[in-house]
């Protein structure tokens, strides 16, 4: 769970795979790819209450990783747009990965 | 990595001897040289390490000044200094990750003067001085742009010297991936005014903002800074962020560091 969350916070902040016009990649190495890591991310707290086992196995396991990686870029990127319209700015979309870059232009064009 | 040979002299005099030979090249703690090599992007034929100089090693208080040995690191820095010069042992404190801290020399990283390195900042805001084997240099005349020192060939930073500011402080927005500053701006001020030295933002390398340095040398508030503004040509324009963000990165990192000064 916490690595799924990991990852999809990552795409929702930080992961871009970046070209320039000439289609060289920019981000070839992790001094410009921006690889989530421990101090990126906060502690969780999972909520195990509502378990659905798995009818088909005696163990009632299934497969649950991408469950966090699905979840987590809405939530994120949902969050900085309810932020950013409680602060009076009229933004409803950035593109992934939400950069400080990119949150401050678009509250510069809101 | 190409072949190469390494000699590891314990005096400054053997050291600038080994230097002699042709494309031989000093080797501080390696840790922007040895990925070049490793990428191949360099390829000497021999390296003189120089973190076998005792007498270019250690952190010593000269009156008002602290001098810092070139081959000195920065988790040395950051240790020593976190009571007597607290905005320069934090610097270091933030350079790289432990074991950059523990290989990484100021020496090495004032010699290469990469436009986001944190020292350069520091140096320029103090009115360090730079010690090689052959002269004293100002840091004003130092820093001459990316990747460019008043250092002749075969040259050795054996010392940096720093007046002790009565207050300072030092700020930096870390580019996501490598945690190099964005933008980092160290804020000094002196007996005679204030110093503002900001790194990862120009083309040019580090810069002084005199503009900011007149306002706060008047008034040292960050309210000072009100009205003012960074032009944003001339500024880094990347993948991690335009000219313009950088300009107004400069502006609100200079106020905080004026607010947090120590």
């Amino acid at each position: 769970m916490h690595g799924g969350l990991g990852q999809g916070i990552g795409q929702a902040l930080l992961e871009a795979a970046r070209y320039n016009e000439d289609g060289q990649l920019e981000s070839a190495s992790y001094m410009d790819y921006a690889m989530p890591r421990a101090d990126d991310l906060p502690f969780y707290i999972v909520d195990h209450s509502q378990g659905t086992p798995c009818t088909h196995n005696p163990l009632g396991a299934k497969g649950c990783g991408e469950a966090g990686a699905i979840g987590s870029p809405p939530t994120v990127v949902n969050a900085v747009i309810d932020a950013l319209q409680s602060g009076g700015k009229n933004v409803t979309h950035i593109d992934m990965p939400l950069t400080p870059h990119r949150v401050w232009s678009a509250m510069n064009n809101a | 990595m190409y072949a190469f040979d390494i000699e590891r002299p314990t005096t400054v005099a053997e050291a600038v001897n080994a230097l002699k030979t042709d494309e031989a090249q000093p080797l501080g703690g390696g840790q922007t040289l040895i990925p070049t090599l490793k990428a191949r992007l360099a390829a000497p034929s021999k390296l003189v390490s120089l973190s076998a100089i005792a007498e270019m090693i250690g952190i010593s208080r000269e009156g008002s000044t602290i001098r810092i040995g070139g081959a000195t690191t920065h988790g040395q820095v950051a240790t020593e200094l976190a009571e007597s010069y607290p905005a320069l042992g934090y610097l270091a404190s933030k350079i790289g990750d432990p074991a950059v801290r523990n290989r990484g020399t100021i020496g090495g990283s004032v010699a290469n003067n990469d436009p986001a390195a944190c020292y350069p900042a520091a140096c320029l805001a103090s009115g360090a001085t730079i010690t090689t084997n052959t002269r004293d240099i100002a840091a004003d005349d130092f820093f001459l742009g990316m990747f460019e020192t008043a250092l002749e060939e075969d040259e050795i930073v054996t010392a940096v010297t720093f007046p002790v500011p009565e207050k300072a402080d030092y700020q930096k927005f870390e580019q996501p991936a490598s945690r190099f500053p964005l933008v980092g701006v160290f804020v000094a001020k002196h007996d005679d005014g204030v110093r503002v030295a900001v790194t990862g933002a120009s083309e040019s390398g580090v810069f002084r903002w005199t503009e900011a340095e007149e306002a706060l040398s008047a008034d040292f508030s960050a309210g000072a800074l009100d009205g003012l503004s960074v032009d944003a040509d001339g500024m880094i324009t990347d993948l991690h962020g335009d000219g313009a963000y950088r300009a107004h990165l400069i502006k609100v990192l200079t106020g905080r560091a004026v607010t947090a000064s120590r």
